[in-house]
């Protein structure tokens, strides 16, 4: 590994303080730059695909409760142990029948686990991250709380019909065959997400690749930010 | 009545400089802002206009906390020392020919005495607090201030010895209206000097260890609350306009500029003052802090023995011209 020492100063460029000219160039250029700030209560962030917001519970249109079998499989996955879900077996065919579902927000880890073990695509995480409280008993959401949720969710601007279900959250190895209806749509590939923010757009990557410095220092890293 | 008509001009200077200084906070707040690709209030009224009088209320009906420990007297006095030794100098400010309070003969001299008294203001307020950060605070202002206090004063000899006054009117008259007459012209060293001991002098970056925060909390400042903490920020805001306005007097010709404006004429000292003030403002958002001894070098090993030098050079250059 080679060390860039800076070629050092002669005496005219310490006499005009070269350097701290320079800074100042930059901050004057940075003046009459257009701010990145979002404001946000104004201005609302975009939402990523894959974004783990708030639990809801997905409304079936058919049956109008939640879709879930009680298989348990998300409150196995949970690493937060969170879920908690009640229910009884019916006596007449066997089937599982669910009493209760609940998710403690306070706990969870949003790490989408329990959406992407679902084989029904039960429960969700939707795009609304603007539900904070100041009680613990409003953010302790049961099946009704999660079912209300949901009919929050498909009534705000950011819901899709394609892309609530996302690729990202489909267990792995899963025939697509084998999926519900619902997530076997897949998101279009042509999705875009206006206001968008790059490395590029802030000058980073630019600058960072033309001086060259850092990159030679680590170049394996410098290689896996291009990409 | 005289006594009459020299309170209200008090009254008013006080006024005008109060809005300053509560827009000053603004106007930088603003523009570091920009200058770091952010935005700055943008809340408070239209583009956060009225974002410092909303501090100013803030601050008046905030709790006045005062540690238990704290050397009670010395810790109330401390900041209204230091506000009004800042404010006495405004006095001698010749804003426009004939615009000063006291158009004293010692003017530049006043100037001084009156930032130096107001370091004590930061040095109590250091030491009345009782507090480790405070202390630091309150050792650094004060050796800095003694330190930069040389240097700013032999700086300014060169413009004592040119104009043969220490009147501050009479030194933007011996400039006189033009452009090479400006003492910046004769005496470059002496400004960079200036300029260099001028940051330092009102703890402003890339000097202001007194209240470095990453370091010391918020330096002397650290256990004030509300009102006194915000007279301490008025403090150092009209050091900067006070240390502005004498680069203004004593170097870019003072109420001096290109055309005479009829009815107002200290626009072009309140035009070359906001120069200043922003140069104040660019420098904070560019550069870092200085480490302690280079501070110390800089002052003792450079400054002082440029501006010596810049002393000799001129009374040689004076002496040759006779």
């Amino acid at each position: 590994m080679k060390i860039q020492y800076k070629p050092k100063r002669d005496l005219l460029e310490t006499i005009i303080h070269l350097e701290i000219l320079q800074g100042l160039a930059l901050t004057l250029k940075k003046l009459f730059s257009k701010p990145i700030t979002r404001e946000y209560p104004g201005e609302m962030p975009p939402v990523y695909p894959g974004f783990r917001g708030q639990h809801a519970l997905v409304r079936d249109p058919v049956s109008g409760t939640s879709k879930c079998i009680a298989c348990l499989r998300c409150s196995q996955a949970c690493p937060a142990r969170c879920i908690r879900v009640k229910y009884h077996i019916d006596e007449s065919n066997g089937s599982r029948i669910v009493d209760n579902y609940e998710i403690e927000a306070l706990r969870c880890v949003y790490c989408g686990y329990c959406v992407e073990v679902c084989p029904v695509n039960a429960v969700t995480m939707t795009d609304i991250f603007e539900y904070s409280s100041t009680d613990r008993q409003s953010l302790h959401f049961d099946k009704e709380r999660l079912l209300e949720n949901w009919d929050h969710f498909t009534k705000s601007d950011s819901y899709e019909r394609q892309s609530y279900v996302n690729p990202l959250w489909r267990p792995r190895g899963f025939p697509k065959s084998r999926l519900t209806a619902s997530s076997r749509e897949s998101v279009p590939k042509n999705r875009k997400i206006e206001k968008q923010f790059t490395g590029t757009k802030l000058g980073i990557k630019k600058n960072n690749k033309e001086a060259g410095g850092y990159n030679n220092l680590y170049p394996t890293h410098g290689e896996k930010n291009a990409h | 009545m005289q006594i009459l008509i020299l309170l209200i001009q008090i009254a008013i200077l006080v006024a005008v400089v109060l809005l300053h200084v509560a827009y000053a906070t603004y106007f930088e707040r603003k523009i570091i802002g920009h200058m770091q690709v952010r935005m700055g209030p943008m809340l408070v009224g239209w583009h956060g206009l009225l974002q410092p009088i909303a501090d100013g209320i803030k601050s008046f009906f905030k709790e006045d906390i005062i540690p238990d420990q704290a050397d009670k007297s010395l810790f109330l006095a401390a900041p209204i020392i230091c506000l009004a030794a800042m404010m006495v100098s405004l006095s001698v400010l010749p804003f426009a020919k004939g615009w000063a309070l006291a158009d004293i003969n010692v003017g530049l001299l006043f100037i001084f005495a009156m930032s130096s008294l107001a370091s004590y203001g930061i040095i109590l307020a250091g030491w009345a607090s009782n507090s480790k950060y405070t202390l630091l605070g309150g050792i650094r202002s004060m050796a800095q201030v003694i330190s930069y206090e040389i240097a700013i004063g032999l700086s300014l000899v060169g413009v004592m010895m040119l104009s043969g006054t220490l009147n501050l009117s009479q030194i933007v008259e011996a400039q006189g209206n033009s452009f090479f007459g400006m003492f910046i012209i004769s005496q470059p060293v002496a400004f960079f000097v200036f300029f260099i001991a001028m940051l330092a002098e009102t703890n402003r970056v890339p000097f202001d260890l007194p209240e470095a925060e990453t370091e010391l909390v918020s330096g002397y400042i650290t256990e004030y609350s509300g009102m006194r903490y915000a007279m301490f920020f008025m403090a150092e805001y009209i050091g900067m306009f006070v240390m502005a306005s004498i680069g203004v007097v004593c170097f870019l010709g003072g109420w001096y500029g290109p055309f005479a404006v009829p009815l107002f004429p200290p626009i072009w000292f309140i035009l070359k003052v906001y120069f200043i003030m922003f140069l104040f403002i660019w420098i904070r958002a560019t550069l870092p802090r200085y480490r302690y001894d280079q501070l110390m070098a800089i002052g003792w090993k450079l400054l002082i023995p440029l501006s010596l030098g810049n002393i000799f050079i001129t009374g040689l250059a004076m002496t040759l011209a006779q």
